[in-house]
């Protein structure tokens, strides 16, 4: 779980000195939510592992390219597993079994959710926002973010043309963007 | 293709970042958050917002082995002789010992399943490897033949059961820094030859071998099952 009080920007500049202590106790405080995150994305828990550890590797070696001037550092390292996570689905070439009951219930969220995430400051507007959209444009965007589908895969998935997908996808991150720039005004 | 204007350019990063684009528009959003600071700020706002769904799912206890193989892949920890790393650092930390062994077993085999080999005309060196089971130097699987070409055959000796489900892929690793490379999947119980610019330069001591990996082929760009058969390259003819 995001913890405010952890220094992600100090530990990963730490590691870009070499300072290994550093990305021990970041791989102590993060790697039970990477690994949460790829196993949900890759539906296998050994693949899920390879995955954390190759984005992980990833993370100490390109520590000095982060620069906290462009973003936060847990961005970053997430940045980095679900780019590993893509490409290991993506070369995989086949769908997993996955229960997307949960994507479904998050789909279907009424604006409660929206209540209970909007006393929650800076990061955590995005469910709030996307309680806003209408179903038919948030329910793409969560099964990209969670299983990593392409549009086609989506289009599929949802029995949806191809072009509905798409213009729904790019309206639905259109209307998060004016969402998430309004709050964070 | 990438907008001008700044919103539809967040929307587009924003589609890249969840990984919805298709080539050739994911190469030039790539393109251009490396080398735009704006558009890289943009990728990682969406990352940022994007911690919020993440964080919607439960954590996951990583085994006991993660940490200690990734820090085996940093370095940081000698390797074990029972700690048994997981992965292919594992088999690979063990070619020492296969050396000898598939070598002198190699000279044997070839004599008696591959004289042709020899009679090939030497425009370049030539080498074989033969892949045994592992931890079996006495049960040779398939050879491995480099002719003076560079054309590479793959020759079964054996009828394997692979489960329906499986494939079996085969492999090269000439440098342990680089990592395995595949070099595509086998039926089993049948062969294959592939070119000089397929195969690279092969070198005497060079690794093949082949896995048992998920239909289809392994997920990742290393090996992630287990070793059916494995040998190293023997120089057995050069100019």
């Amino acid at each position: 779980m995001a913890d405010s009080e952890f220094d992600y920007e100090g530990a990963l500049e730490a590691c870009a000195r070499g300072d290994q202590g550093a990305f021990q106790r970041l791989y102590q405080h993060e790697a039970g939510q990477l690994l949460g995150l790829a196993i949900t994305l890759l539906g296998r828990r050994d693949q899920a592992e390879d995955c954390v550890h190759d984005a992980l590797v990833k993370v100490w070696h390109n520590a000095d390219r982060f620069d906290r001037t462009l973003g936060q550092g847990r961005a970053w390292i997430y940045s980095i597993l679900r780019y590993r996570a893509l490409n290991q689905l993506r070369s995989r070439g086949r769908l997993v079994q996955t229960d997307d009951g949960f994507i479904e219930a998050m789909a279907d969220e009424s604006p409660q959710a929206e209540e209970q995430a909007s006393d929650q400051s800076d990061g955590k507007q995005l469910r709030r926002c996307l309680s806003q959209l209408e179903r038919p444009r948030r329910h793409p965007i969560l099964l990209a973010f969670y299983r990593g589908l392409t549009h086609e895969q989506i289009a599929s998935r949802l029995t949806t043309p191809l072009g509905t997908i798409k213009g729904r996808i790019r309206a639905g991150l259109r209307a998060l963007q004016e969402c998430l720039q309004h709050d964070s005004r | 293709m990438i907008p001008d204007e700044s919103e539809p350019r967040r929307a587009l990063i924003g589609e890249y970042v969840l990984g919805l684009l298709g080539e050739p528009e994911a190469s030039e959003v790539r393109d251009l958050i490396a080398n735009d600071r704006e558009a890289a700020r943009m990728a990682l706002e969406w990352e940022k917002h994007l911690l919020d769904l993440a964080d919607q799912l439960p954590a996951q206890s990583p085994s006991p082995h993660l940490w200690e193989r990734i820090s085996h892949s940093l370095g940081w920890l000698p390797a074990r002789g029972n700690a048994a790393p997981e992965g292919w650092s594992r088999w690979w930390q063990s070619l020492g010992l296969w050396r000898l062994a598939s070598g002198a077993l190699a000279l044997l085999v070839l004599l008696s399943w591959l004289p042709a080999v020899l009679e090939d005309d030497p425009a370049g060196a030539s080498y074989t490897a033969v892949l045994q089971k592992p931890g079996e130097s006495a049960s040779p699987g398939w050879v491995v033949t480099i002719d003076s070409d560079g054309e590479l055959r793959l020759t079964s000796l054996v009828e394997d059961e692979i489960p329906a489900d499986r494939s079996v892929q085969f492999w090269t690793l000439i440098d342990p820094k680089d990592g395995p490379r595949s070099l595509g999947l086998i039926e089993p119980g049948t062969g294959t030859t592939l070119s000089a610019e397929q195969i690279g330069a092969v070198q005497a001591g060079q690794l093949f071998e082949l896995t048992l990996e998920p239909e289809g082929g392994s997920p990742l760009d290393r090996p992630t099952g287990p070793v059916l058969y494995i040998g190293r390259a023997v120089l057995i003819a050069s100019n």
